[in-house]
């Protein structure tokens, strides 16, 4: 099975000068978790999710924590969350971002999102632009449909 | 991709067709195939019906809260060659009802208002509209518009289309539509007549009067104009003349439901294929149209069925 059949065609996107507050409007409104990010010739640049943006407003040693709770001041986490609001999304965002082509396999796709600890990969043209996205969910259910080897 | 359509206000449409339909009583529907939920709104009718005929396209506008979902899930479910691109908005996607009486030969329309568009949501579908005007050679903007976006809308995007040397094709009523026209910014021009029947100021009375907002159309830099006249007819307008186009069989009220954006759909299928034919064009629209008229709700037409019906109706040549 090719990632043309399992992918979910919605060009659905933020660019790299919108802000970290449009994107999180865009992702309630959408019930998205993360969303490409392309360039003004509709390349994917880079991907923003939801993990990306906790990583910014948490601070830089957290990753070293075992747990919130050691974090003197969890207020510290909101704090930064209003400042870095309105920076740009190429700020935060991941690059470069993994990216996949419809004529490659499901097999693949699930490869990627399993190694990486990804929820969805965009699905780009020959040139980079944008053609839709393919997340876990609709790969599992491809896979419990029996799908994924055919 | 090839095409790009933009409905500003889409809609979930939900049809039901009930026997002998009388306001102020009872009713049930009799079979559960006669309650149906489809995404609506003229452009997305357009785009769907593209797809039926194998052209790959985009569709775009404005769609809002749960019902919004419903119309962009169902727009993927119906075909893989629609790619969505909508800017979510805060307030919820309106909802079209259409009850359609087959037996009392009429359909009774209940159209909600729509969302509130806010600036920022504007500027966010102007921006994503020109990346993907890149992508596309044929533009679709049809059907009303909503809540918080000015008249010179339709105007706006022709004229982005047109100025990249594209075509624009657009149906619409009103001042939005009407001010697009003025400025000569439309390629293929469809006044949506069913509310009312009245442009530039005129009301659309007699035969004459279609015939003349045809030519005004033409007059004002449109390649083809498209009137639908009466039940069964269309007065078309290009710049090598004037026609009128009606079907050789009665068509009921009733099937009316998705015509006009399939005689829109048949023309785009059309000029993709030869962009310097119009009069071709509004025969495949035209046939697309009565191919639709077929089927008493919403169905997929294919391209056999546009070229079965090229003889169901008859042309005259106006001027």
């Amino acid at each position: 099975m090719k990632v043309s059949e399992a992918m979910i065609r919605d060009v659905s996107t933020i660019f790299e000068d919108e802000t970290i507050e449009d994107f999180i409007i865009f992702c309630l409104r959408q019930n998205k978790s993360g969303l490409p990010v392309v360039d003004e010739e509709f390349r994917v640049v880079g991907f923003l999710s939801e993990s990306d943006i906790i990583k910014s407003a948490l601070p830089s040693y957290f990753s070293l924590l075992q747990s919130a709770s050691f974090i003197p001041d969890t207020h510290q986490f909101v704090i930064r969350l209003g400042k870095i609001k309105d920076d740009q999304v190429s700020q935060h965002m991941v690059k470069p971002p993994v990216l996949i082509k419809p004529d490659d396999t499901v097999i693949y796709a699930a490869d990627l999102l399993i190694k990486n600890g990804l929820k969805i990969i965009p699905v780009v043209d020959d040139e980079g632009k944008l053609m839709g996205i393919i997340n876990r969910i609709y790969l599992i259910h491809a896979a419990t449909q029996g799908k994924i080897d055919r | 991709m090839n095409v790009l359509t933009v409905t500003l206000n889409p809609a979930l449409d939900r049809e039901i067709v009930v026997e002998n339909f009388r306001i102020n009583e009872f009713h049930r529907v009799k079979n559960p195939r006669y309650s149906v939920m489809d995404p609506g709104g003229k452009g997305i009718n357009v785009s769907v019906i593209l797809s039926g005929l194998g052209i790959r396209n985009v569709a775009m506008g404005f769609l809002g809260g749960n019902i919004g979902k419903v119309v962009e899930e169902r727009m993927r479910m119906i075909s893989d060659l629609i790619t969505t691109g909508f800017v979510h908005v805060e307030e919820e996607t309106r909802e079209n009802i259409a009850i359609v009486d087959p037996l009392g030969d009429t359909i009774t329309e209940i159209n909600s208002s729509g969302p509130l568009i806010k600036p920022d949501d504007l500027r966010m579908f102007l921006r994503r509209f020109e990346v993907t005007l890149s992508r596309v050679r044929h533009v679709v903007i049809s059907g009303s518009i909503p809540r918080g976006v000015d008249n010179d809308i339709y105007m706006t995007l022709c004229k982005k289309v047109t100025d990249t040397g594209k075509l624009a094709f657009a149906e619409g009523i009103g001042p939005a539509f009407e001010m697009a026209v003025e400025a000569g910014v439309i390629t293929v021009a469809r006044p949506d007549l069913r509310s009312r029947k009245l442009i530039f100021g005129e009301s659309l009375v007699d035969f004459n009067d279609y015939v003349k907002a045809a030519k005004k159309i033409i007059e004002k830099g449109s390649k083809l104009a498209i009137l639908s006249y009466a039940t069964e007819g269309d007065v078309i307008a290009t710049q090598d003349g004037v026609w009128l186009f009606k079907t050789k069989s009665h068509i009921d009220r009733s099937h009316l439901l998705g015509t006009g954006d399939a005689f829109m759909a048949g023309v785009v299928h059309s000029m993709i294929e030869n962009e310097k034919d119009c009069f071709l064009a509004a025969k495949k629209g035209m046939s697309a149209a009565i191919a639709e008229a077929e089927y008493i709700s919403k169905e997929l037409i294919s391209l056999e069925d546009i070229d079965e019906h090229m003889d169901s109706f008859d042309i005259r040549e106006l001027e």
